[in-house]
């Protein structure tokens, strides 16, 4: 029965790309035309994950980490160098169809859409190729529509629509057969804030009610914070964090800001244990402390004894700006928010 | 595959078509100048020679032969860059995530071009060619039926010939190059511009090892007469066996494709 608990379960999955370079300019090409130097790129290295059903998992790393290649080999479309992947007990890559079938797919970039055809018929297509009944396709297309305001959008051909709308009609389209796991790779690329929000909304309640498992790829740090409670990082092809999104902050961040206003700007903060000033303006003062020796409210506490305080906040380091120190192999120090 | 599916993407597929009526109208023009030409130059060839008969075909057997392979072969339109455009773009990757045979998928849009050509172009050029030419097809309901089944096999053969060769852009992308010698093959091995018979006897033995003679030279003797009924039975058989080597070399290539496959463009 514990088998039945895992959704996803990677082990030493790795992918190569046999990339053949031609020079640059005329001549590059025209020496191409004889030899051309042929060139390895691991886009996935060797990387283990389990992921339980219900779970809403944010896949993230910098562009070329091997997001993408992941995504794909998971859903069939590549074939891994090496290693096993199994996908609600499938390997994807040895039965391809059968995986497709329990599975929804959502590339932001590309559509399943059918270009030219009207998005009702795109939806008739699919409830055929995934042998959904009628009363079913029924049921779940008033889910759909309700949940992503579809209705207006079903006459209309898949070319006219907005970028949000196909957006909105896409992840609709990866849903019609009601799939235990839903894969997105950047599913809110280009879209406004409304857009998102409703497209987040919408994921975040398939997840709870459906138990629907949630594999989500995005350069958008809001969509993991709001979203996905456990996160994977990648970089170049390997595994570098997994964990609960909120355990990333304690791991990475050793300090934390205080912003903190005073009512005149003559204070000079000094003889607390553990404070150094990071940045002054006026009556406002930025300090940071290092959380991992000192307890927020001793420091709050000393600084209220000692001074007279207008306004207080203690600054929380964004996901985002964790990600990208550890992009950089920075070490991590929490910077105060810019105005 | 599911016989429903696959008529709904045969329907989608010809409907993608009918948008294109200029294509249409300039396809009609186009195919009825071959027929037009090749008349033309069979009338002025047989003049050249006292005898009437040159390789088992007299003028209008093989008035009737270059009108009909002609038909035949506009009805077996179909775009053979489909796979290659899909593997440019990237966009094959949208139809792998759907839980439905690739090469099926493959044949339902080709059946669906290939439909809507028959009945725009080849209706057409063979209503104004009856007019037109002395043409002669001895009419037996069994000898049509056969020549039909005989039609679909070959049609079947042209579809793999395209999968075939549209795999290879799993390995090279820029594949363009092989669909241009692949359609010089197919056009003069398949007896679609001079019927077999008139082969030198060096290039025969070639012929009979390659599939391509079954796709229009095989299907357009039955119809014209050339095959008796008896021989036109052994034709389909030899066109069946040769769907099955050729559907074996498709699911080969398909198996070891997918490992070279790279999605263009993320």
């Amino acid at each position: 029965m514990q088998q039945n608990n895992i959704a996803i379960k990677v082990k030493g999955l790795s992918k190569d790309f046999d990339i053949s370079e031609s020079g640059r300019g005329f001549s590059g090409k025209l020496k191409a035309l004889f030899y051309r130097r042929r060139k390895m790129i691991t886009a996935v290295d060797g990387i283990d994950f389990e992921i339980k059903r219900g779970e809403f998992v944010g896949y993230v790393g910098e562009n070329g980490a091997g997001k993408s290649t992941t995504i794909k080999m998971l859903t069939g479309i590549l074939v891994p160098t090496s290693g096993s992947a199994e996908v609600n007990g499938i390997i994807p890559f040895k039965e391809r169809k059968k995986n497709a079938a329990k599975i929804g797919v959502v590339f932001g970039q590309r559509t399943q859409l059918w270009w030219d055809l009207p998005v009702r018929e795109s939806f008739d297509l699919l409830r055929v190729i995934f042998r959904v009944s009628r009363s079913d396709f029924k049921s779940q297309m008033k889910k759909l529509d309700k949940a992503l305001g579809l209705n207006p959008l079903m006459d209309m051909p898949v070319r006219k629509l907005s970028l949000g709308q196909r957006m909105r009609c896409d992840i609709a389209a990866s849903l019609i057969h009601n799939p235990p796991v839903l894969f997105l790779d950047e599913p809110t690329i280009g879209l406004d804030v409304l857009a998102k929000e409703s497209i987040r909304n919408f994921l975040t309640e398939i997840n709870r009610e459906e138990g629907t498992t949630i594999i989500l790829t995005t350069h958008d740090m809001n969509d993991i914070e709001k979203l996905c409670k456990r996160l994977i990082i990648l970089e170049e092809g390997k595994i570098m964090y997994d964990g609960e999104t909120e355990l990333l902050k304690q791991k990475f961040v050793h300090e934390k800001v205080i912003e903190v206003e005073f009512y005149d700007d003559g204070n000079i903060i000094q003889g607390i244990p553990g404070i150094t000033v990071v940045r002054e303006q006026g009556c406002k003062k930025w300090l940071t402390f290092d959380n991992d020796n000192f307890g927020i409210g001793d420091v709050i506490g000393t600084i209220a004894s000692r001074y007279k305080i207008k306004d207080i906040s203690v600054n929380e380091p964004s996901v985002e700006s964790i990600i990208r120190n550890i992009y950089n192999n920075r070490a991590m120090l929490a910077t105060p928010s810019e105005e | 595959m599911n016989p429903k599916l696959f008529i709904k993407f045969v329907s989608v597929s010809f409907q993608k078509q009918v948008t294109y009526r200029f294509d249409c109208f300039v396809g009609i023009v186009n195919g009825f100048l071959y027929v037009f030409i090749f008349t033309s130059l069979w009338k002025a060839l047989y003049s050249q020679f006292d005898t009437t008969m040159h390789n088992g075909y007299t003028l209008t057997a093989i008035v009737t032969y270059a009108v009909l392979v002609m038909a035949v072969r506009i009805s077996f339109t179909m775009h053979d860059s489909i796979i290659y455009r899909k593997v440019m773009d990237g966009s094959i990757a949208m139809e792998l995530i759907r839980p439905t045979s690739f090469f099926f998928m493959n044949l339902a849009e080709n059946v669906g071009h290939s439909l809507f050509h028959m009945m725009a172009r080849t209706v057409p050029i063979v209503i104004i060619s009856v007019f037109l030419f002395d043409i002669y097809i001895p009419f037996e309901v069994k000898r049509f039926l056969l020549f039909i089944v005989s039609c679909i096999a070959g049609y079947i053969l042209v579809s793999m010939m395209n999968f075939i060769a549209g795999l290879l852009a799993f390995w090279f992308i820029e594949i363009f190059p092989f669909l241009l010698f692949k359609y010089a093959f197919y056009t003069f091995f398949s007896g679609g511009i001079v019927p077999i018979d008139f082969f030198p006897e060096f290039l025969k033995p070639l012929v009979n090892l390659l599939p391509f003679q079954y796709m229009l030279y095989y299907p357009t003797t039955i119809l014209i007469g050339r095959a008796s009924l008896a021989e036109a039975q052994s034709i389909i058989v030899a066109q069946l066996i040769w769907i099955v080597i050729m559907g074996v070399i498709c699911s080969l290539m398909w198996g070891a494709g997918k490992k070279k496959l790279i999605i263009q463009g993320g």
